[in-house]
């Protein structure tokens, strides 16, 4: 800190402000690392000690997948269709047309089907949890489960973590299955490919290992989408615009933690 | 008895600057000073719910800060906490507020009608009608409503020390005449030592034993309720005229 004052000081801003942003930046990075890490561990440690309950669980597996059940099915539906369209425009002509059958499976499987749903329950589950919590924060309910000797680590995080765990994967599974089968229909009526040749073509280049990824990665977001938006919410200060504030920057880290974690999957479980 | 001792306090700018007092055993003490100058921050400090960046707190001689958790949950049953927005539990009804109050193991082992008999006790004592609001959830009551069931939760499981922070603010007149002489029949019948934190001057002086003045992130009074009316420091004197005048205005604006 102090360097960066007498660099200023002395005439080279230009190189100490730089260094002193990236600085800070890798100073926010390894805090809310470090603060996830441990929200994490204190969850985990609230599940295995059987503090969390199991109502509330119930609860939260409801209100995740139930309720997000209608718009991850339309998202889906209309994902399976865009890509049967969009492959069957480039192969017309080219390669035989069964192919689209294991690129519309694949594409869905291992990439639309996850991240799609993950996306979705982003702006669906993730914004709220931050929002409610962020509420419960700055009202200081968060301060009165601890005054009164309650963990809201058990109460609040641990059931929405698990939750996510459990229906992100049950949520990505129907979004394949719904997916696949939108884009067989979409091919045969507007491509005229029939619905044994699109199975035909998908299981020509069909892995069991494909579904195991695409799980992988739907209980990678599944974990990912809870921990953020709790993490955010109790870091929520300043009122209600603060709450708002939040619930934006909750929104845009889970996004690119999800965008950033489907990337890395490639390299690490695609070899 | 609570004591701070050099408790230091920083956000984004210093809040908390090295506070030390003392409250005694069975005392009323009374916390006054500006608005957003550490007074919820410090009350938090009493039981741990902020972290600091020096000195510590003790309450009937454990520390705070620094003993592990084992004695932080022994020095949060000892106290009752009445939150500024009376903080209540959204998603619960008035009964599991209330219910809150009462220790995890205690309510474990406790028969039914004991837990009835204690909730309805509490909501009494602070002249709520229970069977009238039992199941109704936070957002259906008044304000006013409440701050008494913030505080009903904080004395249902008896403590020895009640922190209040500001428990009539946004009251009209009537309610927080009510709410103050709750305080005061409180902390007599159930022999508590109480901390409030208080923007009503003269409530605070004619209640509680001594008084104290938070201004800069320091101490700026400490004393008995006279030496406070008569002191002749000039910040003090511009603090309580003005407390006065704006106690006049909004006694204006409500009636
Ligand atoms: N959790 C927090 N995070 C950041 N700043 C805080 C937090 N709690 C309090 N502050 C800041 O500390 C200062 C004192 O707050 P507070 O104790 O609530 O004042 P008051 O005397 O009105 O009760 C304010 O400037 C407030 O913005
Ligand atoms: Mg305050």
């Amino acid at each position: 800190m102090s360097a960066t004052s007498t660099t200023s000081q002395s005439g080279i801003p230009l190189i100490g402000r730089p260094l002193a942003a990236i600085g800070r930046t890798s100073a926010l990075v390894a805090e809310h690392a470090g603060q996830l890490g441990l929200l994490l561990a204190r969850s985990v440690r609230a599940l295995v000690g059987l503090q969390v309950s199991f109502r509330s669980i119930l609860n939260q597996i409801y209100i995740m997948g139930a309720q997000s059940l209608p718009i991850v099915l339309v998202t889906a539906v209309l994902a399976g269709i865009v890509t049967s369209q969009q492959g069957g425009y480039q192969f017309q002509g080219s390669v035989p047309l069964y192919i689209l059958g294991s690129v519309v499976t694949s594409s869905v499987v291992l990439e639309l089907g996850p991240v799609l749903t993950a996306i979705v329950l982003v702006g669906r589950v993730g914004a709220r949890i931050t929002a409610e919590l962020g509420t419960m924060k700055v009202s200081e309910q968060i301060d009165a489960f601890e005054a009164l000797g309650r963990d809201p680590v058990a109460i609040l995080a641990a059931p929405r973590i698990l939750a996510g765990i459990i229906v992100l994967p049950v949520l990505v599974a129907v979004a394949n299955l719904v997916g696949v089968t939108a884009g067989m229909v979409a091919a045969r009526l507007t491509l005229g490919l029939g619905y044994e040749s699109f199975l035909y073509g998908a299981r020509l280049f069909w892995h069991n290992w494909d579904m195991f990824y695409s799980m992988t990665k739907a209980v990678t977001f599944g974990l990912a989408i809870p921990l953020i938006s709790i993490h955010m919410g109790l870091r929520t200060s300043g009122g209600a615009s603060g709450v708002g504030r939040t619930t934006t920057a909750s929104v845009m880290f889970m996004t690119l933690t999800i965008l950033i974690l489907d990337a890395f999957f490639p390299p690490l479980l695609l070899q | 008895m609570i004591r701070f001792r050099s408790v230091h306090k920083a956000f984004d700018v210093p809040v908390l600057q090295g506070v030390s007092f003392e409250v005694e055993e069975g005392e009323m003490f009374a916390i006054f000073g500006p608005s957003g100058t550490g007074k919820s921050v410090l009350l938090k400090t009493t039981i741990g719910l902020i972290a600091l960046d020096h000195g510590n707190v003790a309450v009937d001689g454990d520390w705070v800060y620094g003993s592990g958790k084992a004695a932080l949950a022994g020095v949060r049953r000892k106290v009752g906490y009445v939150f500024q927005n009376s903080a209540l539990f959204d998603s619960l009804n008035v009964w599991e507020n209330v219910e809150m109050g009462i220790a995890e193991e205690v309510l474990a082992r406790l028969p039914g009608r004991e837990r009835t008999r204690k909730i309805w006790e509490a909501l009494e004592l602070v002249n709520l009608e229970p069977r009238d609001i039992l199941r109704k959830i936070p957002a259906e009551l008044s304000g006013g409503m409440r701050k008494r069931v913030g505080i009903a939760r904080a004395i249902v499981g008896r403590p020895k020390i009640l922190l209040w922070d500001e428990p009539t603010t946004g009251l009209d007149p009537v309610n927080t005449a009510a709410v103050e002489r709750l305080i005061a029949r409180l902390s007599s019948e159930l022999n508590v030592t109480s901390i409030v934190v208080t923007h009503d001057i003269e409530g605070g002086l004619l209640m509680c034993d001594r008084v104290a003045m938070l201004e800069g992130g320091r101490l700026r009074f400490i004393g008995a309720p006279d030496a406070f009316r008569s002191s002749e420091d000039p910040v003090v004197r511009a603090f309580a005229d003005r407390a006065a005048a704006e106690a006049a205005l909004d006694q204006m604006e409500i009636t």
